[in-house]
C-alpha cells in the first residue's frame, strides 16, 4: 500500500484527466449557442475641438459620431448559428482640409468648415458552423454612406488540438470599396473611384497553465485602387499599400481577487514607411457573482508615411499632410463595467484619448491637427433562455 | 433571495430511476430546462450503452479483432484518458474491459460459474492491451468488450447540472439514480437532504446527509448478489482474477464533479475491506462506507 503522499495525487489525477471532459468546460468558444441573444448599444463619439491657435480661423469644430447597434445571434441548428449585426451612425463636424504655413512659418490646419454630416448604415451577417474541434465562419458586410459604399466578404476558421490546449485560426476577406465624394464646399480629388483590399490573417493561441492563455497573430494586408483621401486638399497617396501585422497577447487569471490581466501588443509595419507599436492592458475584476468592472489603457505610438509632411509638397509624386499619416503617439484610459442581471446584461463603457507627438518612439513634425476625443457607450443584451 | 416555486422532473433513462429538482421564476423556461436535461441524458445514453445496437460502445465492441481502428469524438476520447487514469490510480482494479466476466457470473442462476469459463475470458480482458489515442480506439481481440457503466452515469449528472446552471437555474438537485449533483451554490441556499440506500434492505436510507454544493457519488453491492452455500458474492468483480471482491458493501463519496466522486467510489468498491478503508482515508474527499458486517465508517456530515 502507497502513503499518504502518493494518494493526495490520486485525487489531483482524477480532477484533472475529468476536467477535460466537456461538461466541465462551460460556455466553450467552440460550442454552437444554444439560446437567441439580442443586443442594443448605443455609442457617441466625440472630438475635441481644435485649439484656436492651431488653426487659421473658420470653425474649429470637429467629428461628432452617434451610433446604434443591433445584434442578434440565433441558433438554427445543434452545430449552425446565424448573427445579423446593424448599425446606424450619424457623423458631423468637420475635418481637416490642409494644413498651411502661418506667418510665425508654424503649420495651422484650415478645417473644412461645418460641412460634413453623414449618415451611415452597415448589415452584417455571419453564419457559423461549430464542428467538434473549432468552428468556422461566413461574414458579408454591406456598407452605406451618402458618399461611400462597402461589399466585403470574409471567411474564418479556427481548429483546436487534439488535447484541445492550442487552437490554430486563420482568416481571409476582401472587399470592394466605391467611393462618389459628396460635392460641396471643398474641391475632392477625384468624382468617383474605387479601391480593393485584401487580408489574410493566421494565429495561434495555447493554454500554458490552468490560469494562462498565451496567443500570435500575423496578418497581412493588400490595399489598391484610390487610396488617397478625397476630401483633403493636398493628398495624393500611392495606388497600392502591402500591410503586416504581428500580434502576441497573454491573459492570466488570478485565482485571488478573482481577476484576470490582459496585455496585449501588436507592431505593424507597411510599405509606405508608416511604422506602428500597440500596447493594450487590461484588468478583468470580477466583484461578486454578476458584476465585471474592467478598467484599461492602451498606448500607440506611429511613424510618418514617407510622402507625409505637414506643408505638402504638392510637386512631388506624392504627398499628404493628413494628421493620421504623421508620426504621433496617443494614450487611451477607460472603464467598462459589465453588470448581469438573471437574462440581461448591461455595459457601459467610458474611455477618453489623447495624442501627442512627443508621446511616441518615432521622430517627426508635429501635425497641427492631431485630435483628442472621448467615447461613450451604453449597452443591453438579453438571452432568451 | 425570494422564494421561487421548485419543479420536479422524473423518468427512467440509464437503468434507473431519474429525478431532477430546481427553483425556477416561470413556467416556459422550466419546461426547457427539463426538455434540454432529459434530452442531454438520453444523448449520452444513445452514445455510450452497451445494450445499443447503435451506440458508439456498441460499434467499437464490435469491432475488436479487426484490423481498423473505430473514431471517436473528443468527448469519448476525454472519457477514455478518465477510464485509463481509474485504471493507473486503482492500479488495474478498475478496467473498462471487465465487463465481459459477466458472461461466466450468471447471479440470477445462483450457481457459481465453473473456473475454466473464467480462465476463458481473462485473456481478453485488460486495458493495458486497448490501442487508444485522441482520436481513435481498437480492442485488438475478437471477444473484447469495452462498457463505460462505471463513469457515464455520473458524467452525466454533471453534464445535466451544467445544462441547468447555463439555464440560469441558481438551486437545484440531479438525481440519476444515485448518483447527485447540486446546482447552485452559496451559504443563502438551503441545502439538499439526500438518502443512502442500505445495502441489504432495499427501499431503506442508512443514512442522510445534507448537501450544500457539489456531487455525492454511491457504489454499492446491493443491486446483484446471489449466495452459494451460505456464502454472498456479490457482483463486483475482480478483472485480475475474474471473481468477486470481498470489498464494503456500500461507498459513497462526495466531490466537486460526480465523476471524480463516481470514479473513486468505484476503485473503493473493487480493492479489499481493509485496504479500502485505508485507501479512502488518504483520498482527501469526504466519504461514508458500509462494511461487510453493516458498521458504517467515514464522515460525509451528520447522519
Amino acid at each position: 500500500m502507497s502513503g499518504p503522499a502518493d494518494k493526495r495525487p490520486t485525487l489531483l489525477a482524477l480532477t484533472s484527466s475529468a476536467l477535460l471532459l466537456p461538461a466541465y468546460q462551460g460556455v466553450r468558444a467552440d460550442a454552437a449557442p444554444e439560446f437567441i441573444e439580442l443586443g442594443m448599444r448605443y455609442s457617441k463619439y466625440e472630438e475635441d475641438n481644435t485649439q484656436g491657435s492651431k488653426t487659421f480661423g473658420g470653425s474649429s469644430q470637429r467629428y461628432d459620431i452617434d451610433a446604434a447597434q443591433f445584434h442578434l445571434l440565433a441558433p438554427v441548428a445543434d452545430n449552425w448559428a446565424v448573427a445579423v449585426d446593424v448599425q446606424w451612425e450619424d457623423m458631423s463636424g468637420a475635418s481637416p482640409w490642409f494644413v498651411g504655413q502661418s506667418l510665425d512659418g508654424g503649420p495651422k490646419v484650415i478645417m473644412s468648415g461645418a460641412s460634413i454630416e453623414d449618415t451611415r448604415t452597415e448589415v452584417s451577417v455571419t453564419t457559423r458552423y461549430y464542428y467538434d474541434r473549432g468552428n468556422a465562419g461566413l461574414n458579408y458586410v454591406r456598407s452605406k454612406e451618402d458618399d461611400y459604399d462597402s461589399n466585403a466578404i470574409a471567411l474564418d476558421g479556427s481548429f483546436n488540438s487534439a488535447d484541445g490546449m492550442t487552437t490554430y485560426s486563420g482568416a481571409i476577406s476582401t472587399s470592394r470599396d466605391d467611393i462618389e465624394p459628396t460635392q460641396g464646399s471643398v474641391p475632392t480629388n477625384t468624382l468617383k473611384n474605387d479601391k480593393d483590399i485584401s487580408s489574410a490573417w493566421i494565429g495561434v493561441s495555447r493554454i500554458v497553465s490552468k490560469n494562462a492563455i498565451v496567443r500570435f497573430g500575423l496578418a497581412y494586408t493588400y490595399r489598391e485602387g484610390f487610396l488617397t483621401d478625397p476630401y483633403k486638399k493636398n493628398d495624393k497617396r500611392p495606388g497600392e499599400r502591402n500591410e503586416w501585422a504581428f500580434s502576441t497577447g497573454y491573459r492570466h487569471y488570478f485565482f485571488w481577487p478573482d481577476g484576470a490581466l490582459q496585455a496585449d501588443y501588436r507592431y505593424f509595419d507597411d510599405d509606405w514607411g508608416v511604422a506602428s507599436h500597440t500596447l493594450n492592458l487590461a484588468w478583468h475584476q470580477n466583484l461578486w457573482r454578476d458584476t465585471q468592472l474592467i478598467p484599461f489603457a492602451r498606448y500607440y505610438s506611429q511613424g510618418e508615411a514617407d510622402f507625409f509632411a505637414n506643408i505638402a509638397d504638392t510637386d512631388k509624386r506624392y504627398y499628404a499632410d493628413d494628421y493620421r499619416l504623421s508620426s504621433f503617439g496617443a494614450v487611451t484610459v477607460g472603464l467598462r463595467v459589465r453588470q448581469q442581471i438573471g437574462n440581461w446584461a448591461i455595459t457601459a463603457v467610458g474611455e477618453r484619448y489623447e495624442t501627442d507627438e512627443s508621446w511616441g518612439v518615432y521622430s517627426g513634425d508635429e501635425s497641427p491637427a492631431l485630435v483628442n476625443y472621448w467615447r461613450y457607450s451604453f449597452g443591453l443584451d438579453y438571452v432568451f433562455r | 433571495m425570494n422564494q421561487l416555486p421548485l419543479f420536479e422532473h422524473q423518468f427512467r433513462a440509464m437503468g434507473g430511476p431519474c429525478r431532477l429538482r430546481f427553483a425556477c421564476a416561470d413556467d416556459g423556461l422550466a419546461g426547457r430546462v427539463i426538455t434540454a436535461a432529459e434530452t442531454e441524458v438520453r444523448r449520452l445514453e444513445q452514445k455510450y450503452s452497451r445494450y445499443l445496437p447503435d451506440s458508439l460502445t456498441s460499434t467499437i465492441n464490435r469491432a475488436a479483432g479487426a484490423q481498423q481502428s473505430v473514431p471517436v469524438d473528443d468527448e469519448t476520447a476525454a472519457m477514455l484518458g478518465f477510464a485509463h487514469t481509474l485504471w493507473q490510480q486503482s492500479d488495474g482494479l478498475f478496467d473498462l474491459t471487465a465487463g465481459i466476466l459477466r458472461r461466466a457470473w450468471d447471479f440470477r442462476s445462483g450457481r457459481l460459474p465453473a473456473q475454466s469459463a473464467i480462465d476463458r475470458l481473462l485473456p481478453l480482458i485488460g486495458w493495458q492491451q486497448v490501442q487508444w489515442d485522441a482520436s481513435s480506439i481498437r480492442l485488438p481481440l475478437a471477444g473484447m468488450e469495452i462498457d463505460f457503466g462505471g463513469c457515464v452515469k455520473e458524467y452525466a449528472c454533471d453534464s445535466v447540472g451544467a445544462v441547468l446552471a447555463r439555464h440560469g437555474i441558481e438551486r437545484g438537485l440531479v438525481d440519476l439514480a444515485g448518483d447527485m449533483v447540486v446546482v447552485g451554490s452559496g451559504s443563502a441556499l438551503e441545502p439538499w437532504s439526500v438518502g443512502i440506500c442500505h445495502p441489504r434492505r432495499s427501499g431503506a436510507a442508512i443514512a442522510t446527509f445534507s448537501l450544500a454544493a457539489g456531487s455525492l457519488a454511491s457504489s454499492g453491492d446491493y443491486e446483484r448478489c446471489m449466495v452459494v452455500d451460505g456464502r454472498r458474492y456479490g457482483h463486483i468483480l475482480n478483472p485480475l482474477t475474474g471473481r468477486p471482491v470481498q470489498g464494503l458493501a456500500a461507498v459513497s463519496i462526495a466531490a466537486p464533479q460526480c465523476l471524480v466522486a463516481g470514479g473513486s467510489a468505484t476503485i473503493a468498491m473493487l480493492k479489499p475491506q481493509g485496504e479500502a478503508l485505508a485507501w479512502l482515508a488518504e483520498l482527501g474527499l469526504p466519504w461514508f462506507a458500509v462494511d461487510s458486517a453493516m458498521a458504517c465508517h467515514g464522515e460525509l456530515g451528520e447522519r
